[in-house]
């Protein structure tokens, strides 16, 4: 939790300092009357490594992915609830009582 | 309507280990009681026990706030289970002076009157609540089991009818109605029932496998083929986790090649089919009960299903 999250920071950070560069960069081309060709490098490399970042904490740090496929653990379905709506108390239990201790004080 | 519930591996696992942390005074009771209320397992015993406990001692009642009244309906519905009528009687008339007039505190009294067997008293009851809402569902479905707990089944098959017939969707109903079919040998009427099951939760492998048991049961080769497939889809959705269905497989094998007698067309799919339900089953028999290993290979033997 605690390094995802400091690496989410990290991207967020870096991708900030990518859109800083870039813009400082078309101030640089207004003032030497350059065409735009392409980002400068170290834009693109910052914006790789942010994606990565970013990526990886967002992946990470919200918590476990839950599996879909159907028989799963968590998923695969073992034995049906007690349809406790049509419960009868006329069964065998009956012949079998419980502590006669148990009462409500 | 309410929400489907289904209990998962997880849920088994972690349901059993809380159980056995309360039984051993390890804590957790109400953690326990609030998992077995929402996955609805009939453990009254359980519930009693670790319900009055909590209700006994003011100070754990009172923390848990409006849930306290949730928890005397529980233990009252354990305690009629368990048979402890008087503690039953004391729970409901808690609720009762809290909520005077609520159906809900209506239907527990008519309930404890079915738990002591008057009854014509509880369906006097009951009636008297129907008519101030006769959409009640839980008590129409009381009125059907009412009458299985009275031994007529065929009354009760016949209240559950009706309440299909309004309550279509209502699978818990068509569930009930399809043990009660089987449990009579009604396989036709079952069948249709697991149909419907089928078709309202498709991904349950449960159904898929009652339904297959009760094709299997009904026997003819139509039948057993079909059993067979749904034996195979209940081993889809379990990922081959499901022993019955292994066996459930290698069975409507065996009872295929009897009726057709070696003239069977799809004979290369069947057998591989068969083949791969046999190695699952030994490697889960190796795994889990090698003890039992030789006794599944004779079984299998007897199927002719392996040398």
């Amino acid at each position: 939790m605690g390094l995802g999250f400091v690496v989410g920071v990290l991207g967020v950070l870096i991708l900030s300092h990518a859109a800083y560069s870039t813009i400082q960069y078309r101030s640089l081309l207004k003032i030497t009357e350059e065409e735009f060709s392409g980002p400068p490098m170290n834009v693109v490399v910052e914006l790789i490594l942010g994606l990565g970042f970013c990526m990886w904490a967002a992946l990470t740090v919200p918590g476990k992915f839950r599996s879909i496929v159907p028989y799963s653990d968590d998923n695969r379905v073992v034995s049906l609830p007690a349809n406790m709506d049509f419960m009868i108390f006329n069964h065998r239990g009956k012949a079998f009582p419980l502590d006669v201790d148990m009462k409500l004080k | 309507m309410e929400l489907v519930t289904m209990v998962s591996k997880t849920e088994e696992a972690q349901v059993n280990r809380l159980e056995n942390q309360v039984d051993n005074g390890g804590g957790g009771a109400w953690e326990y009681l609030c998992l077995v209320r929402k996955l609805k397992l009939r453990r009254s015993d359980k519930v009693l026990k670790h319900g009055l406990s909590i209700l006994n001692d003011p100070t754990k009642r009172s923390s848990l706030g409006p849930e306290e009244w949730t928890l005397y309906e529980q233990v009252a519905i354990a305690a009629m289970d368990c048979q402890c009528l008087d503690v039953a009687k004391d729970c409901i008339k808690v609720l009762q002076k809290k909520f005077p007039e609520s159906k809900r505190v209506g239907r527990l009294e008519a309930m404890l009157l079915e738990a002591k067997g008057l009854w014509a008293e509880a369906e006097k009851a009951y009636s008297s609540l129907l008519e101030d809402n006769p959409l009640d569902q839980v008590i129409h479905k009381r009125r059907a089991a009412m009458a299985k707990a009275q031994g007529h089944l065929l009354g009760a098959i016949e209240w559950l009818n009706k309440y299909l017939e309004i309550f279509m969707a209502d699978h818990d109903a068509w569930r009930e109605l399809a043990e009660i079919y089987v449990s009579l040998q009604m396989y036709k009427q079952a069948a249709f029932c697991y149909e419907e099951l089928i078709l309202s939760q498709p991904t349950n492998p449960l159904y898929h496998l009652a339904y297959a048991d009760v094709l299997y049961t009904l026997g003819g080769l139509e039948n057993l083929q079909t059993a067979k497939k749904y034996y195979a889809s209940a081993i889809d959705l379990t990922g081959g986790k499901n022993t019955r269905a292994l066996y459930g497989i290698c069975l409507c094998t065996f009872g295929i090649g009897q009726l057709t007698k070696g003239r069977n067309k799809d004979d290369k799919e069947t057998s591989e089919l068969q083949s791969l339900a046999v190695t699952a089953l030994e490697k889960d028999y190796k795994q889990t009960a090698p003890g039992n290993l030789s006794l599944l290979s004779s079984t299998l033997r007897s199927l002719k299903l392996s040398s």
